[in-house]
């Protein structure tokens, strides 16, 4: 029960990147970042089970934060998924149509991002445990 | 069969991975790069890969067609829906069902018909002009274009909407000449394929001295001039004069400058005016012919019109013809005559 949760950040901007990898390391997560929508992709791939969580920014090089949001939920359907955007509401609604569990906009209150991610860390292994 | 994406860069390389990740997933899809670089060849190869690779890939050239035309091209109409419409016509959208739509030149579409895309990429449904039934279709768009859309929409010329929207994967080919390693590469495969093409077993390869010439060449018509100069090269053997042009770097081909011709139609006339310098200290005047240099200015003119009207209509001649005003016929001659060469990106 008290195994590290792994989260996977993708985005664009090292500040953004930095400040996440602070924060949520002090929180005691298992983390791994990358700076675009196909490295993220990557990554998630060399591990897909490993995954609790997704952190994506939504407008990023080559592949979007929709585009990964819509190819990793392809790929696992209960993967929780927080998008986060300051890019005014087009894209903000195309992550929800893409089924986004969360959208913040920037900038983002941290305190307000770990209890999502411990609310949706927490349903999606309930969900895990009653599936099984 | 389609060309396939040349090059060793790590860019190209980039892309090549890029299209193994999202070919299957039918998302939007945006490809940008200056003209020539290939946008076409890369939307092939992401629907060759793709699972609808047996459904059919229909272009559309949203720059060569007027707001109307390119209107009823994409929608279709029903019978009556305009002066003209006799018989019912079903759209591009309709008939690239379950296959691939590669919307040209996105950047050059009007607002109005922006709107209307934008709809139908929400809704998956769009009425055909003279019609209220919504017809839906599962078409996997990919659009290109040259401009910077992001500067379009600061402009307000490119609904911000409508570019997230479409922009969920993004594609951006560089330049040629930030990627010299390329160009061998593309000399080899384009040097094989006009051997077979040609069925000419005695195209000889280029020679060291060429090949540098094309190497330190900067290519403002990226891999469709160096394609075009190596076919005039290979096949016509002209090749003394064009690497030296090259070399000098003052190389007019016409794929080159027409891009930018077709961007601006008040630069026509820029382009289209020939320059002579003349030698104030000649004193040889024996060859100097008045007749003769009206006769070269005329053919330049004509030329340049002529190319301008061909890459707005797409290359469909029969348009061209129609524009410029003159018998098909006689577009058919000119365009022989004039030497006017369509880029092989064009073929359909």
């Amino acid at each position: 029960m008290n195994k590290q949760a792994k989260l996977l950040i993708i985005d664009d901007s090292d500040v953004i990147v930095e400040m996440l990898y602070q924060f949520l390391k002090s929180k005691n997560y298992d983390l791994v970042s990358a700076s675009n929508g196909l490295d993220g992709i990557k990554l998630f791939n060399a591990d897909a089970d490993g995954f609790d969580l997704v952190i994506t920014d939504i407008v990023m090089p080559n592949i979007s934060g929709v585009g990964v949001i819509s190819i990793l939920k392809n790929k696992r359907p209960n993967l929780p998924i927080i998008a986060i955007t300051g890019f005014g509401e087009h894209p903000e609604s195309l992550a929800a149509e893409a089924h986004a569990d969360v959208v913040l906009e920037k900038p983002i209150d941290l305190n307000i991002l770990n209890q999502h991610i411990s609310d949706l860390i927490r349903n999606s292994s309930t969900y895990q445990s009653e599936v099984k | 069969m389609h060309t396939p994406l040349i090059g060793v860069s790590p860019e190209i390389i980039k892309i090549r991975e890029l299209i193994d990740h999202v070919a299957d997933t039918g998302l939007n899809i945006v490809i940008t790069g200056e003209t020539g670089v290939g946008k076409e060849v890369v939307s092939r190869v992401l629907y060759q890969q793709s699972p609808r690779n047996n459904k059919p890939f229909i272009k559309v050239n949203c720059a060569a067609l007027p707001d109307g035309l390119l209107e009823s091209e994409l929608y279709g109409y029903e019978q009556g829906a305009f002066t003209g419409a006799e018989k019912k016509k079903k759209g591009k959208f309709e008939l690239a069902h379950k296959g691939v739509l590669f919307l040209d030149e996105i950047g050059d579409m009007s607002l109005p018909l922006q709107a209307k895309l934008l709809h139908v990429l929400q809704s998956g449904e769009f009425a055909p002009l003279g019609s209220e039934r919504e017809i839906k279709a599962d078409t996997w768009v990919i659009a290109a274009t040259n401009h910077d859309l992001a500067e379009k929409i600061s402009d307000k010329t490119f609904r911000a909407d409508l570019y997230y929207r479409l922009n969920i994967i993004k594609i951006y080919i560089p330049p040629l000449r930030e990627r010299p390693e390329d160009i061998l590469e593309l000399v080899n495969f384009y040097t094989d394929e006009f051997i077979t093409q040609f069925s000419n077993k005695n195209i000889k390869k280029l020679d060291n001295n060429t090949i540098d010439a094309f190497l330190s060449y900067h290519w403002p018509g990226n891999v469709r001039q160096l394609q075009n100069t190596l076919k005039r090269i290979l096949i016509l053997g002209n090749g003394k004069e064009i690497i030296e042009e090259l070399k000098r770097g003052d190389t007019d081909f016409p794929d080159s400058s027409k891009s930018n011709i077709i961007k601006n139609t008040s630069r026509l006339s820029n382009t289209i005016i020939p320059s002579y310098n003349f030698d104030e200290e000649a004193t040889d005047l024996s060859n100097f012919s008045l007749k003769e240099i009206r006769k070269k200015a005329l053919d330049k003119i004509e030329r340049d019109a002529i190319l301008f009207i061909l890459n707005k209509t797409n290359w469909n001649r029969s348009k061209a013809s129609k524009i410029l005003q003159i018998s098909y016929k006689t577009l058919l001659y000119k365009i022989t005559e004039l030497n006017i060469e369509q880029p092989s990106a064009i073929n359909e």
